[in-house]
């Protein structure tokens, strides 16, 4: 399966992001099925490494003002977590 | 009507069509950036305004770019000449504005248009509405850019309408900035959060000109009587479909839902209206959304903040600037004029007055400083006739010329401030503290009237007849201008 994209904002010192460890972030859907879709937000459980080969998916990461950097991590999606209650 | 009103957004594209200020762009464009970058560019070489009629995979849907971001198109919003001078149309505001306040009156839902079409349920979906992404690198799509939002007062019923902005987060939630001291701020964390009570609320997208320019003014009257005072006739207003708010029943699309109490979810960033992406990503205001209503073949409206100029900078200089114009004539402070630089992305702001009594320039600083309006702005810079206040070459003159680098500097600390300011450190901007500065551009008046520099200019040191002559003559000479 092709690899789906992602990304997310960093918004601490890039080297405390903790690596392959199951962490609660919020990540934005770079690939959807459907484009009308792209860049959706969702609380997510996953697994992060700045390796990019490490897990399926590629995570681009951006600073605290949008700021792109250069070399993509990778990322493993566990779950979608919702943490908003039902209207 | 005592002028020509435009009831909704398609007349005004019409008039600003009839006035060559609209490319119509038939060529299908992208929401992903390009569009933000078309408006973008739009605002910066002050282009005509940008209507797009094909927008990628979203067909039925049009947006029109930077509907306001000039003078020339507020003068044809507020039904005056094209042309209209900036003094002229101040002027007009000033005068609409101050008479009674005109109640808006209430549409049977079969005769508003904002109804022909109705989700609900798992078709009220977000991204089945074009939110473009403005920016590269902001924090999500901004659906927000150019409308209003309408709340109701917990206690009092008072309803609101302002400008907050609005990022999709997913299918049936929005995020957004609630500023602590806004009237909707006041209303949300003051009266609805500490009983854990939702707020519904309702974002008006394509909403008439006038409401626009309605929505972004701080001034006390209820926005949509304000409107109506602008106008010079009632709004015509229809009722929600899941609460019991009221929205303008010709705008373009309307979402409702609720503001959700003690959540947040991180917002921005977002390019913002100081030509920075300043404020920081942060947990901020949550929006459910229960319904979306709309026209056949809506048409979203898209403003791009950055640098100057955009509608944010444009009106909010200018409103803010007359409300100011106001509160110091309220006050009977013998002042000419207040205007607001658009280029100072409304954090500049000048005053002329006849100085007649020491330190009318600290008055005049304390109380606009004082203000609802203050947290807004920082600088006031305080001139005499001499200076137009209007002309930014003689303002800059005044400034460099009159104000003295110690005397006339006054400091103001400990201010209210925005998360958006630029220059103030990280911890400020998050607690929206601030600080203003006033520079007085006049000259004291304990000074020995032969001390007094005269100023030179053509108008000022040549006798009346040399001048008229020297202008009889101005093309003879073979002055081509
Ligand atoms: C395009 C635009 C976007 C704005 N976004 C916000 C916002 O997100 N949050 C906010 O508190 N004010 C925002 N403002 C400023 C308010 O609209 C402004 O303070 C307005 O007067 C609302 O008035 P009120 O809160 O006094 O009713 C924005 C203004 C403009 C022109």
């Amino acid at each position: 399966m092709a690899k789906k994209e992602y990304d997310t904002f960093v918004l601490t010192d890039l080297a405390l992001v903790a690596e392959d460890k199951e962490t609660e972030m919020i990540v934005r859907d770079l690939m959807p099925a459907d484009r009308r879709y792209k860049y959706r937000s969702a609380y997510v459980f996953g697994m992060v490494s700045k390796d990019e080969s490490k897990y399926p998916d590629r995570l681009w990461v951006r600073l605290g003002r949008g700021q792109l950097q250069e070399k993509p991590w990778s990322i493993k999606v566990i779950k979608e977590v919702n943490k908003i209650p039902e209207g | 009507m005592p002028y020509p009103v435009f009831k909704d957004n398609r007349e005004f594209i019409n008039a600003l069509k009839a006035n060559n200020d609209l490319v119509t762009i038939e060529q299908e464009v992208d929401w992903d950036l390009e569009m933000g970058a078309i408006v973008r560019r739009v605002c910066e070489r002050k282009s005509a305004s940008p209507y797009f009629k094909k927008i990628r995979d979203y067909p039925g849907f049009e947006a029109l770019g930077a509907p306001l971001a000039t003078y020339k198109r507020l003068a044809i919003a507020m039904g005056m000449k094209p042309d209209a001078f900036v003094p002229e149309i101040s002027n007009e505001y000033v005068k609409r504005t101050t008479g009674d306040p005109i109640k808006s009156i209430l549409l049977d839902k079969k005769k508003a248009p904002c109804k022909e079409n109705i989700w609900t349920g798992k078709d009220a979906d977000l991204f089945k509405l074009p939110g473009p992404m403005v920016h590269d690198g902001d924090g999500g799509r901004y659906l927000a850019t150019w409308h209003f939002v309408v709340s109701k007062d917990l206690e009092t019923q008072a309803v609101n309408w302002g400008m907050y902005r609005q990022m999709v987060f997913d299918e049936k939630t929005m995020v957004g900035p609630v500023l602590p001291f806004s009237d909707m701020g006041k209303m949300f964390y003051g009266k609805y959060v500490p009983k854990n009570k939702p707020m519904p609320f309702a974002t008006v997208i394509g909403c008439d000109p006038l409401a626009g320019v309605a929505a972004c003014a701080p001034s006390p009257i209820p926005e949509d009587e304000f409107t109506g005072m602008l106008m010079g006739a009632p709004v015509e207003l229809v009722k929600c479909e899941t609460c019991d708010l009221e929205v303008p029943a010709h705008a373009e699309i309307i979402i409702e839902g609720e503001v959700i109490p003690n959540l947040l979810i991180e917002e921005a960033p977002f390019g913002e209206y100081t030509g920075y992406r300043t404020s920081p990503r942060e947990p901020r205001t949550v929006y459910r959304i229960k319904a979306i209503t709309f026209r056949n073949n809506p048409i979203l409206t898209v403003s791009n903040m950055g640098v100057p100029t955009d509608e944010g900078q444009l009106l909010r200089s200018f409103s803010l600037g007359l409300e100011m114009r106001k509160l110091l004539e309220s006050q009977g402070i013998p002042i000419t004029g207040v205007f607001m630089l658009p280029e100072s992305t409304h954090h500049m702001v000048v005053v002329g007055v006849k100085p007649i009594y020491s330190n009318i320039a600290s008055q005049i600083a304390n109380l606009v400083f004082g203000s609802k309006l203050s947290p807004w702005f920082h600088m006031v810079i305080v001139v005499d006739e001499e200076t137009d206040i209007y002309n930014k070459d003689d303002v800059i003159h005044a400034l460099a010329t009159k104000c003295h680098p110690i005397r006339g500097i006054r400091k103001y600390e400990q201010s209210v401030g925005t998360p958006l300011y630029p220059f103030a450190d990280p911890e400020d901007r998050k607690w929206s503290r601030g600080a203003q500065i006033l520079f007085d551009c006049t000259f004291p008046l304990h000074w020995p009237k032969s001390d007094l520099p005269i100023k030179v200019s053509f108008n000022n040191v040549y006798p009346k007849e040399i001048q008229e002559k020297v202008l009889q003559n101005w093309k003879n000479y073979g002055f081509k201008d």
